[in-house]
């Protein structure tokens, strides 16, 4: 067992990781991130998706102690209800989710390509959310919903720059 | 190098193959050394006459690189098409290598590339030619318990050279190749001057056409030189029946196709060099 120190949604964490265990194990078991969820538990289905040092990641590839001292941006810590995420506002809005189960993890994928790439078009949200499986087959409506939130956060840019 | 485990420690980088090993316990290892954090080991730069990738070089930085759209158009296609995003952005290319898998899309390219390994061990330093890296399925003539991958090298595109790699599977994303194929191909005035044709999985290592490839050399492009080219690699390979990729009769037969529009695409990024 090792101590690691690492930050989660911006504020400093600290907890016992033991040398094989995953990041996502540690994540939702010492440090109670539940808001990570464990899918498939072998990269390919995404639940677990979060960002590490500002890019996405599947954190049951990623052992704990290979994040020691990294900035870890989990769903929780995109927005909260009084004040959410552009992403957030236009799931809830376009019913981008049935059960849920893959919403934390499709979110982040969607702020990260979103971070790239601001304004997506149809193939690029697709490829930019092809590591995340939604068993519900709600795809289309997650991909409107990336769509609006781009629209959305490129007028809030925009409203920002006619401030200045 | 923390290699004085004496074969005990295990190098972990991006660690998307190494993390399934530990979680399933195929692979039991007393030590990790993690190089993942080490600064500029994720260098890809060109010194005008071979470019060069460092260890940590990830899937998603090739995808990204512009001197590698230029001059390694089948590495940074063949980069683009493993796992997801999530995957690409921690899988390192090095690492692609060391699994030693014959499917593995990234080093089925470099296999056409003739890339060249830098090897750092307890014994020194040492390099060999990718394509002599494999020592069977899954097994690599490189110890990542004793020794590390610190760089990947091959010679920049001249002019008159393309290369290009294409891939069969049952989905766009997040699935392993049915088959594979990267081609590089040489040219001048027209005629093919040398290739390399790497196919894949259809061997216990990626696979060289060269017979296909000694057909090729020498002849001029035309749709029926490429059509006789690719019918030779389907001679050629050899693919197993597989549950997770399809019969080695349906394969064998789509390893033609495949070589075909392969070899077509990279002879279509010729010709803006050629004339």
């Amino acid at each position: 067992m090792k101590q690691i120190r690492l930050q989660i949604n911006e504020a400093w964490r600290t907890g016992w990781a033991n040398p094989g265990q995953t990041l996502l194990d540690f994540l939702r078991n010492e440090l109670n991130c539940t808001e990570v969820k464990q899918g498939c538990g072998k990269g390919d289905c995404g639940a677990c998706t979060v960002m590490m040092n500002g890019v996405s990641i599947d954190s049951c590839l990623t052992l704990a102690l290979q994040a020691e001292g990294a900035k870890i941006l989990t769903a929780k810590g995109l927005g909260t209800k009084d004040n959410p995420h552009p992403l957030q506002e236009a799931f809830v809005e376009k019913g981008a989710f049935q059960c849920g189960f893959c919403t934390p993890g499709m979110i982040i994928s969607a702020k990260a390509l979103l971070d790239k790439t601001p304004k997506p078009n149809r193939d690029e949200i697709r490829r930019g959310l092809s590591g995340n499986i939604c068993r519900c087959t709600g795809y289309k409506k997650i991909e409107e919903a990336v769509t609006s939130a781009s629209e959305r956060s490129s007028e809030q840019c925009d409203d920002r720059e006619l401030k200045d | 190098m923390l290699l004085r485990e004496d074969g005990k420690a295990r190098l972990i980088a991006g660690g998307t193959d190494l993390t399934l090993e530990i979680r399933d316990h195929t692979n039991k290892f007393e030590v990790l050394v993690d190089v993942s954090r080490i600064p500029g080991l994720d260098r890809i730069h060109s010194d005008g006459y071979r470019i060069h990738l460092g260890p940590l070089v990830t899937m998603t930085q090739v995808e990204e690189s512009r001197l590698l759209k230029e001059h390694a158009a089948a590495l940074w296609e063949a980069c683009s098409w493993v796992g997801g995003p999530q995957i690409r952005n921690r899988a390192t290319l090095a690492g692609n290598i060391v699994s030693a898998q014959p499917a593995a899309d990234g080093a089925i390219a470099l296999v056409a590339l003739n890339a060249r390994l830098k090897v750092l061990g307890v014994k020194g330093e040492r390099e060999l030619m990718l394509s002599d890296s494999y020592i069977g399925v899954g097994r690599s003539a490189i110890d990542a318990s004793r020794e590390m991958i610190i760089g990947i090298e091959f010679e920049v595109q001249h002019q008159g050279e393309a290369s290009a790699f294409r891939r069969m599977a049952q989905r766009k994303a997040m699935a392993l190749p049915q088959l594979n194929c990267a081609v590089w191909i040489a040219s001048s005035a027209g005629y093919c001057t040398n290739a390399r044709i790497a196919v894949g999985p259809v061997a216990t290592m990626p696979f060289r056409a060269r017979q296909a490839e000694g057909y090729l050399i020498g002849k001029p492009l035309t749709d029926e030189t490429i059509s006789a080219c690719a019918a030779a690699v389907e001679e050629e390979v050899q693919p197993r029946d597989s549950v997770l990729r399809g019969s080695g009769l349906y394969r064998k037969e789509m390893a033609e196709v495949l070589a075909r529009e392969t070899l077509k695409l990279a002879i279509s990024r010729l010709e803006g060099s050629l004339v």
